[in-house]
């Protein structure tokens, strides 16, 4: 079965530079979310066991979604990526249960190493 | 007369999401100069025409008085590689704000520390924007030193004293929302037709490796 994979950002770049980092072969089904609110239907759809979230966006924003992904209960597994380098926006979005944060722009190394640290891929 | 160069939406949502790393990163190194935690957005971008310029600063900028800073930028590839000048301009208010968070122990900044001040946070957000959309796009930039326009001046007198050829420009609205103050700015990139593009045929490539 392919992993429900939701790829969340308001640039249709950075959702390309993702969906170009992905591990070859990994098995999952990809899902795009322009924003926060798009996000959150898809996961309640079933379509985001894991999700690599943008924070800076439009309408609902990432630390929003990790707010309402505990609200509502969700497993989902989070992984951020920003270009919000700051320190204190690390702290923040760990506080929130993400899993990790990855400094954009994202590439195939920083992405993979990430998944193998935790054992996803 | 210019001709209409126009990005279509790949183009501009390319350029806008390499502004946004960029600023991420003045951002980071504005939060540590103030030692606040700053809230980013994301920069919006626009091309414009030089007819149109001073109708979009008095668009972006509702306010009488503005302080301006201003840089040049050029290629190892003369005038067909990315070149001309980058300037930004913060509305009086708006620097107040950011004057008041630097000053400590109710000490008012004078007029020389202002200046200071003013040449390094353009300094930061002009150096991560020419450094970001180098960097990103894999062009070499070189830059002049920057250069104080004018403080507290009439919007009107940002361009009178420009001397460069350019027929368009990158106009990059910058917002900061720090402890409740919010800061904006706004970058301009005054650049020739050829530099513009050069920059649109940077970017269908980049885009193409997707």
């Amino acid at each position: 079965m392919p992993i429900p994979l939701l790829i969340c950002d308001d640039s249709k770049m950075a959702r390309k530079q993702v969906q170009r980092s992905l591990p070859d072969g990994w098995d999952v089904e990809v899902t795009l979310a322009t924003n926060g609110q798009e996000a959150m239907e898809a996961i309640r759809a079933g379509k985001g066991e894991m999700l690599f979230l943008d924070l800076t966006m439009p309408v609902m924003d990432g630390y929003q979604v990790l707010e309402a992904i505990q609200r509502e209960g969700h497993k989902t597994l989070t992984i951020v990526i920003s270009a919000d380098i700051q320190p204190e926006a690390y702290s923040r979005v760990m506080a929130l249960k993400a899993l990790d944060f990855i400094k954009k722009p994202v590439d195939r190394v920083k992405l993979s190493e990430v998944l193998h640290k935790y054992g996803l891929v | 007369m210019s001709n209409a160069l126009t990005f279509n939406e790949d183009q501009r949502d390319c350029l806008q999401e390499i502004c946004n790393v960029a600023m991420g990163q003045a951002g980071d190194s504005l939060a540590r100069l103030l030692n606040v935690f700053i809230n980013l957005s994301v920069p919006y971008i626009r091309l414009i025409k030089a007819e149109e310029v001073h109708q979009e600063l008095r668009s972006l900028i509702n306010a009488p008085q503005v302080s301006a800073v201003r840089q040049a930028f050029y290629s190892p590839q003369g005038n067909q590689g990315l070149c001309g000048e980058s300037i930004v301009i913060f509305s009086d208010a708006s620097f107040q704000e950011l004057a008041h968070l630097m000053a400590f122990e109710g000490r008012e900044l004078d007029a020389r520390a202002e200046q200071e001040l003013l040449l390094d946070i353009s300094n930061v957000l002009n150096g991560a924007c020419l450094n970001g959309i180098a960097q990103q796009l894999e062009e070499q930039l070189g830059y002049s030193a920057p250069s104080l326009i004018g403080q507290h001046i009439p919007v009107e007198q940002i361009l009178d004293k420009e001397k460069l050829t350019w027929e368009h420009a990158l106009s990059i609205k910058i917002g900061y929302t720090l402890e409740n103050h919010a800061f904006q700015c706004d970058m301009l990139m005054l650049m020739p037709g050829a530099a513009i593009s050069h920059l649109m045929s940077v970017l269908d490539q980049f885009l193409e490796d997707f």
